[in-house]
């Protein structure tokens, strides 16, 4: 039996991914900020944003689009699932994508704030809008539009609480950095 | 925390194939957006709501819509006034309310929602999740991905139980602040250390999951073995046949008929 030398990066890269999935499914169905209009939504985008700072665009777009999927199979949305597949981690290969150009050392969290928030808007819009669209396709465009205030409420409230954690957990836990791939 | 959606119950949907029972689900989702009748795609929700009833209890089978609710109500309440054309039926002075194609669209859009609701819950209810992994790896998911998606279901209450006790543990540092008098602020003020300790609790556990791994064999050239195998009662290809026959027949009979 032998073992290859990528083994290691192997283990490392499925921990990671697998990790940051469960990480994700929590956050979704468990850690939620209640809304003005008696509503509540989740931190899923805090740790979508988070792996995209830390962990770059492959991990932040498995975690955030597996994550999010399981959660809506385990909240009973089923039919959301592949949609959040696809929005949220498209959502975290591009948060990550933008952070990373031009970084020549470091993880992405180690970028201006300004591209870190540029970043993070992208992820925004490409979340609310996704939503915006796959609603519109699956129950109609007009009631689809309800939903993009909260959906950018939920990626806004991400992208603050993500870039302060990302920066909090460098801090906290130094050897983190040895852990992005 | 409860990672299964697998519902107990009885009935041909438990014994159907989860590999075959996936390919129907595809097709089904697919058939609901092709130009089919309205009276096709409300006896599909009747279907899809009998065969959850029949396989479950009848309250069970209503969870569906009580989760899709909110958006069922937003959809009766927009749709109709974003359609202005056609034949007027409700009017509040000039304005009109609800013209016929109004509802019409409605009617499809609420069906087809239901329709898609339905049919995916049913495939979560009456497939346990190691066969969904398992039907997933026939349909071509690489060894790795199937490994990520059974260790995040394993991780999810690991990392639930340590969210918890941290946010127990923050909540004693306010202890003088009761229950019933903690508000939003206290809350909010409490989120970003229990959020930051969590996610430390959970990239602490990364390196010992990957150690694990490397034990366990993952990155040798030796084929892995599998201790459960998908077993089709009566051969695959009888579950594969019917799981375009029951599509198939369904959009004969609502649009040739």
């Amino acid at each position: 039996m032998k073992s290859t030398d990528s083994s290691k990066m192997t283990a490392l890269r499925i921990a990671l991914m697998a990790v940051l999935t469960a990480t994700v499914v929590v956050f979704t169905l468990m850690v939620r900020v209640p809304t003005p209009i008696k509503g509540y939504i989740s931190l899923c985008d805090v740790v979508i944003t988070f792996s995209a700072f830390l962990f770059g665009p492959w991990i932040a777009a498995i975690a955030g689009g597996l994550g999010t999927g399981i959660a809506d199979l385990i909240g009973g949305y089923a039919q959301w699932a592949p949609l959040s597949f696809v929005i949220h981690g498209a959502q975290g290969l591009l948060i990550a994508v933008i952070a990373r150009s031009g970084l020549a050392s470091g993880v992405p969290g180690d970028a201006n704030i300004l591209k870190l928030i540029l970043a993070g808007v992208v992820g925004m819009v490409v979340m609310a809008g996704g939503y915006y669209i796959a609603g519109g396709v699956l129950y109609g465009f007009e009631a689809a539009l309800v939903e993009i205030p909260l959906n950018l409420l939920q990626s806004g409230v991400g992208v603050v609480l993500g870039i302060a954690v990302s920066r909090a957990v460098l801090k906290a836990y130094p050897p983190v950095r040895s852990l992005s791939l | 925390m409860t990672t299964s959606t697998f519902v107990a119950g009885r009935g041909f949907l438990y014994i159907f194939d989860a590999r075959a029972k996936l390919f129907t689900v595809l097709l089904l989702c697919v058939m609901v957006f092709l130009p089919i009748r309205q009276t096709g795609l409300w006896t599909l929700v009747a279907a899809s709501f009998l065969s959850a009833w029949y396989a479950t209890d009848f309250k069970q089978a209503l969870q569906p819509i009580k989760t899709i609710l909110f958006v069922l109500v937003i959809m009766i309440l927009f749709t109709p006034l974003t359609y202005r054309d056609g034949e007027v039926l409700v009017r509040l002075g000039q304005f009109p309310l609800a013209t016929k194609e109004a509802l019409v669209n409605l009617n499809i859009l609420v069906a087809r929602f239901l329709g898609i609701t339905y049919i995916c819950t049913l495939y979560m209810w009456t497939t346990p999740m190691a066969d969904i992994n398992l039907a997933l790896r026939w349909y071509g998911l690489s060894y790795h991905a199937a490994l990520v998606l059974t260790l995040a279901f394993r991780f999810v209450p690991y990392i639930a139980d340590s969210f918890r006790m941290i946010q127990d543990s923050h909540a004693l540092r306010n202890a003088t602040v009761s229950d019933g008098e903690r508000t939003g602020r206290h809350r909010l003020a409490d989120l970003m250390p229990t959020v930051t300790a969590a996610l430390v609790v959970a990239l602490k556990s990364i390196p010992h999951l990957a150690m694990s791994l490397e034990h366990r064999g993952l990155g040798r050239e030796t084929k892995r073995t599998s201790y459960r195998r998908l077993v089709a009662k009566g051969g695959l290809f009888t579950h594969l046949l019917l799981s375009v026959m029951i599509p198939t027949v369904f959009w004969l009979v609502f649009n040739t008929l």
